[in-house]
């Protein structure tokens, strides 16, 4: 009886374990990168307001966005891209395997995405067409990587 | 049995008579005659018609863009077209063509030496292009540099193969008609000019039959993608609901309304875009809002 309880516990912890094995590994890593991308996407939504001229431009909006933009910036690095979690080998992520073929281009992109906040930083404080100006480039620099290194959508 | 026998007849000189048709049909040499080329003109029109996209070599950025070495590879229902050399260089570009081969190149898909070219070139797009704009890209692609890379072959299978077929291909589908004919304003005419002659926006965007032509019935309703997964958007009003300054925003920036950025192959399109002066951005926003919405 005794052997059987344990029999049935170690069956259960085997079960279990393989449960738990089965479970996303990349899951934290997707959503942490999704999160980034999301509120990069917040700030950028209020300087993009601006700059089609659907709010009135204010400096001080303008420069904390910016400065959200560059702070989000300055944290992207391979952390978030742990080897394994490109498209659809996790769950959710449109990352493309390039990444991982060649890192340091990835690292280059992140780079110039980094030079471009630090000047819509600057820009985005002096007047809208700064603003328009500074997101232009902000821009060329999102997509420059996502041309690269993200799986379009459907 | 007479019957027959005039049947035959007549059908062997409707072949005969289509053999002559879908002779490759360049322009008069006097198409360009008169007219000289602007740099600065030429290099909108350059960047507008979304050349170093698909002949600079693959994932090129910055200066290398302008090296049109080729190679990029682009497949299709009907094999794998490989672009070729398009630089100044004389032997393996277009180093030796004059304006006119030019011409006849783009807007009739014929090469100097009277070949049918394949329609992988958009010319069924290009056809609708003004000669002073050809010209003005010639005296731009005049200045780029030459680059000594060997065009590769194309990897399509017969019948494909038989560059004859694209004779009648164009026959049947190469003309100088709007997709979206009529009256508009100046700006959507000029966005229309931009759209469907100079960025060929259809030939990605308009799904095609099983011939491989465009289906303008459902002209920019979406489209499978030839290189595989996904789907190309359909861009007409009844799906691309952003307002003129969100279709602005995108074309400059690459944000959408919801601030997600440009990915794919349009990627390279918003920096095409981004480079022609405002007012063009919102030609093409505006001619986009006068597309019939198509499911």
């Amino acid at each position: 009886m005794r052997h059987t309880i344990l029999l049935a516990a170690a069956l259960s912890a085997l079960a279990f374990g393989a449960v738990a094995q089965a479970e996303d590994p990349f899951a934290d890593a997707v959503e942490m990168r999704h999160g980034l991308m999301l509120q990069m996407a917040t700030d950028m939504g209020k300087l993009g307001s601006m700059a089609k001229g659907e709010a009135v431009y204010d400096a001080a909006i303008a420069s904390r966005s910016a400065e959200n933009v560059a702070a989000i910036a300055s944290v992207l690095s391979m952390d978030q891209f742990p080897a394994g979690s490109e498209y659809k080998a996790a769950a959710d992520s449109f990352a493309l395997p390039a990444i991982w073929a060649t890192p340091d281009d990835f690292m280059a992109k992140i780079t110039d995405l980094n030079t471009a906040a630090a000047a819509l930083k600057v820009a985005s404080a002096t007047d809208v067409e700064g603003l328009k100006a500074g997101m232009g480039q902000v821009g060329a620099a999102c997509s420059a990587c996502h041309k690269a290194y993200r799986q379009p959508e459907d | 049995m007479r019957i027959l026998r005039w049947l035959v007849a007549v059908g062997v000189i409707g072949a005969g008579g289509l053999w002559v048709l879908a002779r490759p049909a360049p322009l008069a040499a006097s198409a360009v005659e008169g007219l000289s080329g602007d740099i600065t003109r030429g290099e909108a029109v350059f960047w507008a018609a979304g050349c170093a996209s698909c002949h600079m070599a693959e994932k090129a950025e910055g200066d290398a863009e302008l090296v049109l070495k080729g190679g990029q590879r682009f497949a299709s229902e009907f094999g794998t077209f490989l672009a070729p050399n398009i630089s100044q260089d004389a032997e393996h570009g277009i180093g030796t063509w004059s304006a006119l081969d030019l011409a006849n190149a783009i807007t009739r898909g014929v090469s100097p030496e009277g070949e049918h070219l394949y329609p992988a070139l958009p010319y069924a797009s290009y056809a609708k292009m003004q000669m002073q704009d050809v010209v003005d890209l010639y005296a731009f692609m005049q200045t780029l540099p030459a680059d000594p890379t060997p065009s590769q072959p194309h990897e399509i299978g017969f019948p494909f193969s038989q560059r004859a077929a694209v004779g009648v291909w164009k026959l049947m589908f190469v003309n100088t008609d709007w997709a979206l004919p009529g009256n508009l304003t100046p700006t959507a005419d000029r966005g229309r000019y931009i759209a469907e002659a100079l960025a060929h926006c259809g030939e990605c965007h308009t799904p095609r039959n099983a011939l491989g032509a465009l289906d303008t019935a459902r002209w920019l309703a979406g489209a499978p993608n030839p290189s595989g997964d996904g789907k190309i958007p359909n861009i007409t009003p009844a799906k691309l609901t952003w307002s003129a300054a969100d279709i602005v925003q995108y074309l400059t920036t690459g944000f959408t309304p919801e601030y997600d950025s440009v990915g794919g192959h349009m990627a390279h399109v918003v920096e095409n875009m981004a480079r022609l002066p405002e007012s063009d951005r919102q030609a093409v926003a505006e001619y986009l809002k006068a597309v019939p919405a198509a499911e």
